[in-house]
């Protein structure tokens, strides 16, 4: 029931936030010049770039947002209103995360139907090639976007200056965002698809765990 | 302590808390009955928030016991928000939050059913007098209005218990006065109130009864009437003579007065030595006045103000 009410809470500002519709208009932005410029080539597929340069991108802006975020609220107290009521304190940080990466989701996946689309009306190749490769795309992508947000939390958790929590943001939350991509890119014998997925899940729920464990210690 | 704890709405039995290497609490032991407005005053620093965030379950780690209507705090920590409200000293809203869907959420994860919420949030409003700012954003709100939606947001839910951490700062006189008002009606209505301030006005006009805390030890615990007296029993006697009468001379030469202090041409003060026999040393001083023919026109024996009491403790003279 909290985990819910907080959700819808937090989606109520993010999902019409600045950085939303900058990457509700830039994800498919960038998804139609890669396809109409072809980046691509036989080692990166253009479908694997997009993929890539949306989790960084997404990743990334989710990683500052978080921990900025979650670290102004502690500083301004928030959660005590929240912690004297019925909630969890783990619900308090889940929210943040479910909201902030289902929004990363649907403009991801707006971003890559939209490359698609393109793809179908402009390019020869076949349909079936084409799902299978935008699909792949979407799991990527949202694999890494799991570890970014979650990593963002983390360092929200962990931080309690918002000028640091966003540096480590930047320079170490997007690089380990990254670890669900690069193995598939550099080996391709990897099958990206079930390594991101695995990857993903393995390190999100791992974060998860040490979150939890610093946040039950806080001291509001 | 002497007090007697049956009927104690709180209760506070030895308790102590450290942090890190700071002493915050030390041995603190009182209680609060049912129905009491708790004046809970001392310096800032002295240990007040943190003993608050004992009550309402913020503070988990911290020795001695905490009772509250006779149950453990630590074991009722899940169901006693149904019966608290909570004010805190520094707590903010997210900034992009309306007044009234702040409030919205609070009331849902109170427990608050959603068909009468609305009209609740409705009356609260009124009653904080934030009704005209209901639907905007925090951001837009000034310091004394966040503070009202902070006294909002503790009463939603009709709580039988008002823990109320600094209720008064950062409000303007306005404010101030309509806020001691709800205070004073919400105690009328039976509910037990524990009320911190570090400015002895914010709660001397409506505290029933008065804990001071300096260093994080209980100096002091009892209605205000009684920790003045208790304090120093008349020991200054004020004596107004009336218009045009003569001046009184020799009264310092009286056993037991340590000073006169003349305070204008018609008043004076007598100080009384604080071993001396009070009833015999009056009785002397207005047998001299009265052989002299000086005509009284009030004669009083001088209590200390809370002003005074507090200053005592808080001051730095009390071992």
């Amino acid at each position: 029931m909290s985990l819910w009410l907080l959700f819808i809470n937090e989606m109520k500002s993010f999902y019409k936030s600045k950085v939303m519709i900058v990457l509700w208009i830039g994800f498919p932005v960038i998804s139609i010049l890669l396809h109409y410029f072809q980046v691509g080539s036989e080692e990166m597929p253009v479908f694997a770039l997009v993929g890539l340069i949306i989790a960084s991108l997404g990743g990334t802006l989710a990683t500052v947002i978080l921990s900025t975020s979650i670290v102004g609220e502690k500083k301004e107290h928030v959660y005590e209103l929240f912690l004297i009521r019925p909630v969890k304190r783990r619900n308090i940080l889940l929210s943040k995360f479910f909201a902030v990466y289902s929004c990363l989701i649907v403009a991801t996946v707006v971003a890559l139907i939209f490359g698609f689309v393109i793809d179908v009306i402009t390019s020869n190749i076949a349909l079936s090639v084409m799902i299978k490769d935008t699909l792949k795309s979407v799991a990527i992508s949202i694999a890494a976007m799991s570890i970014s947000c979650s990593i963002g939390i983390l360092i929200g958790t962990l931080s309690s200056s918002i000028a640091l929590a966003a540096i480590l943001s930047i320079y170490i939350g997007n690089q380990l965002s990254l670890i669900s991509i690069m193995p598939s890119i550099f080996f391709p014998e990897l099958d990206p698809l079930v390594f991101s997925i695995i990857v993903g899940v393995v390190a999100t729920c791992l974060i998860w765990t040490l979150i939890i464990l610093i946040f039950r210690r806080k001291q509001f | 302590m002497t007090e007697n704890s049956d009927g104690a709405f709180i209760e506070f039995k030895n308790v102590s808390k450290n942090y890190k290497n700071i002493r915050a609490l030390e041995n603190i032991s009182f209680m609060v009955e049912k129905g009491d407005i708790f004046g809970y005053i001392g310096p800032n620093g002295s240990g007040k928030t943190t003993t608050i965030k004992i009550i309402v379950g913020l503070i988990q780690d911290f020795e001695g016991e905490v009772l509250i209507r006779s149950k453990r705090v630590r074991k009722i920590r899940k169901d006693i928000h149904k019966i608290l409200g909570y004010l805190p000293q520094e707590a903010g809203f997210q900034r992009w939050r309306t007044v009234s869907g702040i409030l919205n959420t609070f009331g849902m994860l109170s427990g608050l059913p959603r068909n009468t919420l609305k009209k609740r949030i409705q009356d609260i409003l009124e009653l904080v007098g934030l009704e005209d700012v209901k639907n905007k954003k925090i951001t837009h709100l000034s310091g004394g209005m966040v503070q009202k939606l902070r006294l909002a947001q503790a009463l939603l839910h009709k709580p039988e218990l008002l823990i109320l951490d600094e209720p008064l700062s950062g409000l303007d006189p306005t404010s101030r006065y309509q806020v001691k008002k709800i205070i004073k009606e919400l105690a009328d209505e039976g509910k037990t109130i524990f009320l911190s301030s570090h400015i002895l006005s914010d709660v001397q006009n409506i505290a029933t009864r008065i804990g001071i805390l300096n260093h994080g030890k209980i100096m002091k615990v009892g209605r205000p009437k009684d920790l003045q007296r208790d304090f120093k029993v008349g020991n200054d006697l004020e004596i107004i003579f009336s218009e045009g009468s003569k001046q009184c001379n020799d009264l310092d030469k009286v056993p037991g007065v340590e000073s006169i202090e003349i305070i204008n041409t018609n008043k004076l003060i007598a100080h009384l030595s604080p071993n001396s026999n009070i009833d015999e040393c009056i009785n002397t001083i207005l047998a001299k006045i009265l052989e002299q023919k000086c005509y009284i026109r009030n004669f009083n024996l001088l209590e200390p103000s809370l002003e005074e009491v507090y200053l005592k403790y808080v001051g730095g003279n009390i071992k």
